[in-house]
């Protein structure tokens, strides 16, 4: 986390193309670390700060939209950013139902790469963000005891004290100390951020 | 091969025969000499190998030398009485008998040699016809290398797009950088001046690209070729006839036999043909009120040959008349805009003429010349 600038990664194998691309990069102040294949790329170390990756669909070795693929089997969740001299409209879609960000033609224009390297940022970061929040969560989970999960999942389905010590065959009391150890451990100051918490959490339960 | 009519050369040839029939000879007298001394009873199968020995490596005439001349000697020393040329009657058979086998040897031994020779000669011959026409064959073959690069244009267009575009993407997006350089506050002079110098880099490049193309199309010298523009013609509509008729287009030739030949380079030729019925074909795409006919025709005096390619297509507006031989204009979506470009310069390279003009009853017509000089009649 030392290192928090965004870096925008350029996949491009014309020297010039990725010259030009990063020299227009660092003139609106970002950051462009270049490379020549996506298995260079792929090999390089991704640092935790935001980042999005501006990729050329016609490479040597693993192209583009095949590396798209790639990534998103590894799970790596990298935005991109297509940039390619012939654009046809499946390649196009193709693309796009994958998840990437734009499909740009070259030459392409200073404002739409750099909206479209904005939007990546962001979407990095949101996702970034999301992810460090639910392991904030995820730990706090791990602090509470097996009873008071049950408690917990049982209390965020609406359930009021009787209810859920009927179903633990627990007092009312119990529950009720339960409860608010859980409260405490999830740093919930409501029952409504409790259950929002829960929702974060989710989808990772489930695994 | 065998000079008779020279006396110099028969001469020579008598002594080679006489050499060769004496050395065998020799090689077969002396250990003959040697076993005489061992047996009571003559050697004489060692003859028979000088003799076919001769005739073999020397000829009829050597194998026959060598008879005679081993009847002296095989008479002399080897038949009794020895050391005299007289015959006792009780060797007169068996000497007469060595005579006849030598004679026979000589005869079977030159005659297998000449059946020999004949036969290397037949390989010999069939060897040269065989690389006469591997030639001809590899000749068609770059030609037709040559022809099919100029037709599949398509994917030459996807890779020249490519080509070109790099640098200019680079081009454009340091311009873009430079200009955000420059509006900085304070502007960043050096990379400002940075950006321009690769800016320079790879505008340049991009010339070098364009260069290397035309460089492609238009080979250093043009070859010259001693060709009849008929054949040329006639080998083009062959070769786009199927493409014709999936495309609904008929090819009509209206030649005259007996033209002047040119001195041109035929595979260029073949490319200016090709690319003027080839758009006549694409100028076709769309007509549906008149039937689509590709016309070429040639004409000729002993100054000059005129070719035409007519179309009933959709024809040219005035404006762009002159434009569609600029380098890169086109009309088509994918194409690519160089095929008049380059026409254009082959056909002036062979001082002659391209232009294109208005067909009255609709579509276009494109006519080119090539000069038709004197002094190429006895090339
Ligand atoms: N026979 C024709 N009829 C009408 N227009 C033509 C004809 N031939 C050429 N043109 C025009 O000239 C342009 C340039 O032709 P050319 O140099 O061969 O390039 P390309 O065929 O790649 O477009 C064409 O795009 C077309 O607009
Ligand atoms: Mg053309």
């Amino acid at each position: 986390m030392a290192d928090a600038r965004p870096t925008i990664f350029v996949v491009d194998d014309d020297a010039s193309v990725r010259d030009a691309i990063s020299n227009l990069l660092e003139s609106v102040g970002l950051r462009a670390k270049v490379f020549d294949s996506t298995e260079a790329f792929w090999k390089a170390p991704r640092p935790s700060a935001p980042s999005c990756l501006v990729l050329d669909v016609r490479l040597p070795g693993v192209g583009g939209l095949e590396f798209q693929e790639q990534l998103a089997k590894a799970n790596v969740s990298i935005p991109v950013i297509f940039i390619t001299a012939h654009g046809d409209v499946p390649m196009t879609s193709r693309a796009m139902k994958a998840g990437a960000i734009e499909f740009l033609m070259k030459p392409f224009q200073k404002e739409d790469l750099l909206a479209a390297v904005r939007q990546g940022l962001d979407r990095d970061r949101i996702r970034r963000d999301e992810q460090a929040e639910i392991a904030v969560l995820q730990a706090r989970v791990d602090q509470l005891t097996s009873r008071e999960r049950e408690v917990m999942d049982l209390v965020v389905t609406g359930l009021i004290n009787k209810e859920i010590g009927a179903q633990l065959g627990l007092s009312e009391v119990t529950v009720k100390a339960h409860r608010s150890h859980v409260m405490q451990k999830m740093e919930a100051s409501s029952l409504a951020e409790l259950v929002r918490m829960s929702d974060k959490l989710k989808p990772r339960e489930r695994r | 091969m065998q000079s008779s009519a020279r006396t110099g050369g028969t001469t020579r040839s008598l002594i080679r025969h006489c050499g060769i029939a004496l050395f065998f000879l020799v090689a077969a007298f002396v250990p003959t000499l040697l076993l005489q001394r061992l047996f009571p009873y003559p050697f004489l199968f060692l003859f028979f190998g000088a003799v076919m020995a001769s005739a073999w490596f020397g000829g009829k005439a050597a194998g026959l030398l060598a008879v005679v001349l081993s009847t002296v000697l095989v008479d002399y020393f080897f038949v009794p009485p020895f050391y005299s040329f007289s015959i006792s009657t009780t060797a007169e058979a068996y000497f007469a008998a060595f005579v006849a086998s030598a004679l026979v040897a000589s005869w079977i031994s030159s005659a297998k040699k000449k059946s020999e020779e004949a036969l290397k000669d037949a390989l010999d011959q069939l060897e040269v016809r065989v690389s006469e026409r591997t030639a001809e064959l590899m000749k068609t073959q770059t030609e037709l290398a040559h022809l099919s690069q100029v037709l599949s244009m398509g994917e030459l267009t996807a890779s020249i797009a490519h080509e070109i575009n790099q640098p200019l993407t680079a081009v454009v997006t340091h311009g873009h950088a430079c200009s955000e350089w420059l509006s900085a506050n304070p502007p960043n002079l050096e990379k400002a001046q940075q950006t321009v110098q690769r800016i320079i880099q790879d505008g340049t490049r991009a010339g070098a690209v364009l260069a290397r193309i035309r460089s492609l199309f238009k080979k250093e010298a043009p070859a010259k070729d001693w060709l009849d523009i008929n054949e040329v013609i006639h080998e083009l509509t062959t070769f786009l006839r199927d493409d014709a008729i999936r495309r609904r287009i008929a090819i009509r030739t209206d030649l005259v036999p007996g033209l002047p030949k040119v001195t041109a380079d035929r595979v260029q030729l073949q490319q200016v043909v090709l690319n003027l019925m080839m758009n006549g074909m694409d100028a076709m795409a769309e007509t549906s009120d008149r039937s689509k006919e590709l016309l070429i025709s040639a004409r000729g005096d002993e100054s000059e040959l005129v070719v035409r390619v007519e179309d009933s297509g959709m024809g040219l507006d005035a404006e762009a008349n002159e434009k569609i031989f600029d380098p890169f204009f086109t009309t088509k979506p994918h194409g690519i805009g160089m095929g008049l470009s380059i026409s254009r310069s082959i056909i002036e390279a062979h001082e002659g003429r391209l232009w294109a003009s208005p067909r009255p009853s609709g579509g276009a017509i494109f006519q080119f010349t090539l000069p038709v000089h004197p002094r190429d009649s006895n090339g």
